[in-house]
């Protein structure tokens, strides 16, 4: 292709300013790969981290202490599953370390149907023993059949929960699970903390929402209801604008690049005027001259679109080792594809940057361009 | 056999401060095998006579046949076609692409056309105008004007066309380069090759077989030298 060649020699002909071409490109194409898989990554350990289900509608007390016996009752009538929960913060002996952590007190037929185990076993009715969350078995490393002490109480640890990462109801991970029994023998409290409501069709969970509020907050607003589902929407759409915002800071400076190359390439065309006037004269068409121009945008877009995105890469390493301290997310496919979106808006912003010029070097007219000096 | 033919060709420039006619009612054929010169002042039209028969620029009015093809009213791309398979240019300036050697300048035309064997014809269109083949690796700013001539001419041979067209090819040469180049030139086209001459020096003009004098966009006179 001798067209692809000139554009090559004439690219090396001003080696200065085509590097500096490409630097634009390089930096443009690094800014996009490396905050789109910066944004990914933070979305990916978000999800992670987010215990998500949508079929939750948790229920909080408002302005009173907790949700009371009666407003309870009233809860497990519209819900098909409905589990109430006490919590309480307090010291705990671990392993002869003290600690404060989250204690919290469930039915213990209700648990198995919000936590999982890791080891061991779930509590028996009544039973006077407790769990533990799997952070703190890791970080006290607890092992089933070892007793844990709160205030004068010494319950055996008979099960180690699985990991369940930040959630909107609880939080177990660093928290000791102990029956409702165990609970009242260590507190006095009435009425609930909380309420975790399970709906069975994730389509019915706006109508149940809706639904308590009306039947418990007839008179007076006693309880916030909040939907798990529209949580985890806001924060999918928060990672998602995130995202956006980091690949438009990405952008400008892409943009910043396509000018660098449109004020390359027409000076190009301007200095080889009478070059182009020669090459039409001997028998090249505007098509050919345009085909030319073009080329060498591409070829600065393609080297600068590369290199930019291995950079990118480098730096999205960097950035998930040393903030996320987690280096899977980077080859995750969807990180992996800015890669190539960072490669393919390089390519293009050259290309485009490239057109009007090369249009303006095929329409220059032969004899004036000949005349030209 | 006529290879250009033209009939009353008047070129008006207009311009702001009113029009200037630079061929003024031209009529003239040229036959296959000619060795032609246009002479006359500065500004009288041969540049302007020469880019219409070169398919360069078109006349305000009046025909201009080129090998048998009549040019008026063609597109960009048949004229460019033209010019690259019919007409062979020798610039004053020598005009040779700076990114190429010698060789692919030679090269370059048949390159367009789509030719098979650019290569060998190359070099042996270097050797036929008395360049050594290892010039052919030289980019133009590494020989000299009289050697970017020569290569200038074997480019305008490359595709074999009808008509090669110089304007002032011996402007920017000295005395004994210039007849080099002539030398060539007539050489050439004692081979079959219409030739079309512009110049100021009667030396130049006088390896021609016929004279056009242009006075103030009109043929003055046509002289014959033979
Ligand atoms: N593109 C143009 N626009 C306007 N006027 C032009 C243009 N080209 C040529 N002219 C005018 O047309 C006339 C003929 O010009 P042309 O270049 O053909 O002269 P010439 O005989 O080649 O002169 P020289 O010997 O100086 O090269 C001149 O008066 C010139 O000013
Ligand atoms: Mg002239």
């Amino acid at each position: 292709m001798i067209f692809f060649e000139f554009a090559k020699r004439n690219l090396t002909r001003h080696k200065f300013r085509s590097v500096l071409a490409i630097i634009g490109i390089v930096i443009g194409v690094m800014a996009i790969t490396a905050l789109g898989i910066l944004g990914n990554s933070v979305r990916l350990a978000a999800s992670e981290q987010l215990y998500m289900i949508g079929n939750e509608v948790v229920v909080f007390p408002y302005g009173e202490e907790a949700v009371s016996e009666d407003n309870f009752k009233l809860i497990e009538k519209t819900a098909d599953v409905a589990i109430p929960i006490n919590s309480m913060t307090d010291k705990a002996v671990l392993n002869g370390e003290s600690e404060l952590v989250m204690i919290y007190g469930m039915r213990s037929e209700d648990i198995p149907k919000l936590l999982e185990k890791e080891d061991g076993q779930f509590l028996k009715h009544g039973s006077l023993n407790c769990l533990v969350g799997s952070r703190l078995a890791d970080n006290y490393e607890l092992r089933v059949g070892e007793r844990a002490t709160i205030k004068s109480q010494k319950p055996r640890i008979v099960g180690i929960l699985k990991e369940r990462g930040i959630g909107f109801d609880i939080n177990p991970d660093n928290a000791i699970i102990v029956s409702d029994k165990m609970f009242s023998s260590l507190y006095n409290s009435s009425g609930y903390n909380l309420v975790v409501v399970k709906v069975d069709k994730i389509e019915d969970v706006e109508e149940v929402r809706k639904e308590i509020e009306d039947r418990l907050n007839k008179k007076e607003k006693v309880v916030l209801v909040m939907e798990m589902k529209m949580i985890v929407e806001g924060i999918k759409e928060f990672f998602n604008i995130l995202s956006m915002f980091l690949i438009g800071i990405g952008s400008i400076s892409l943009v910043v690049a396509g000018v660098s190359i449109l004020n390359v390439m027409m000076m190009s065309t301007v200095e080889r005027t009478k070059e182009i006037g020669v090459m039409r004269a001997i028998g090249t068409s505007k098509r050919e001259i345009l085909r030319m121009f073009l080329f060498e945008s591409l070829i600065l877009g393609a080297i600068g679109g590369v290199i930019g995105a291995i950079f990118g890469f480098g730096v999205g390493f960097l950035v998930d080792v040393l903030i996320l301290k987690e280096a899977s997310y980077l080859f995750a496919p969807s990180s992996i594809l800015y890669v190539f979106v960072g490669t393919a808006f390089g390519i293009g912003t050259s290309v485009i940057s490239g057109l009007y010029p090369a249009w303006k070097a095929s329409r220059l007219k032969p004899i004036e361009a000949l005349r030209y000096e | 056999m006529k290879v250009v033919e033209l009939v009353e060709v008047t070129k008006v420039y207009e311009l702001p401060r009113g029009s200037i006619k630079a061929l003024d009612n031209v009529s003239a054929s040229i036959e296959v095998g000619e060795f032609i010169s246009v002479m006359g002042p500065s500004g009288s039209g041969k540049t302007t006579l020469l880019n219409i028969i070169g398919c360069l620029d078109m006349p305000t009015s009046g025909r201009v046949v080129i090998g048998g093809e009549n040019i008026n009213g063609l597109g960009d791309d048949q004229l460019t076609k033209i010019r690259r398979d019919k007409i062979g240019f020798v610039f004053q300036q020598f005009n040779l692409i700076p990114t190429l050697t010698a060789l692919e300048n030679i090269e370059y035309p048949m390159i367009l056309k789509g030719l098979n064997g650019h290569e060998e014809r190359g070099k042996e269109l270097l050797r036929s105008v008395g360049l050594d083949e290892q010039l052919g690796e030289n980019k133009p700013n590494e020989l000299s004007g009289g050697e970017q001539q020569r290569v200038a001419v074997a480019r305008a041979l490359a595709n074999d066309p009808d008509i090669i067209l110089a304007d002032e090819p011996t402007g920017n040469l000295d005395t004994k380069t210039s007849k080099d180049i002539m030398g060539l030139l007539k050489a050439t086209n004692e081979r079959g090759k219409t030739i079309i001459v512009v110049t100021h020096d009667p030396l130049v003009a006088s390896y021609t077989k016929r004279t056009f004098k242009l006075v103030d966009g009109r043929v003055d006179r046509v002289g014959v030298f033979a």
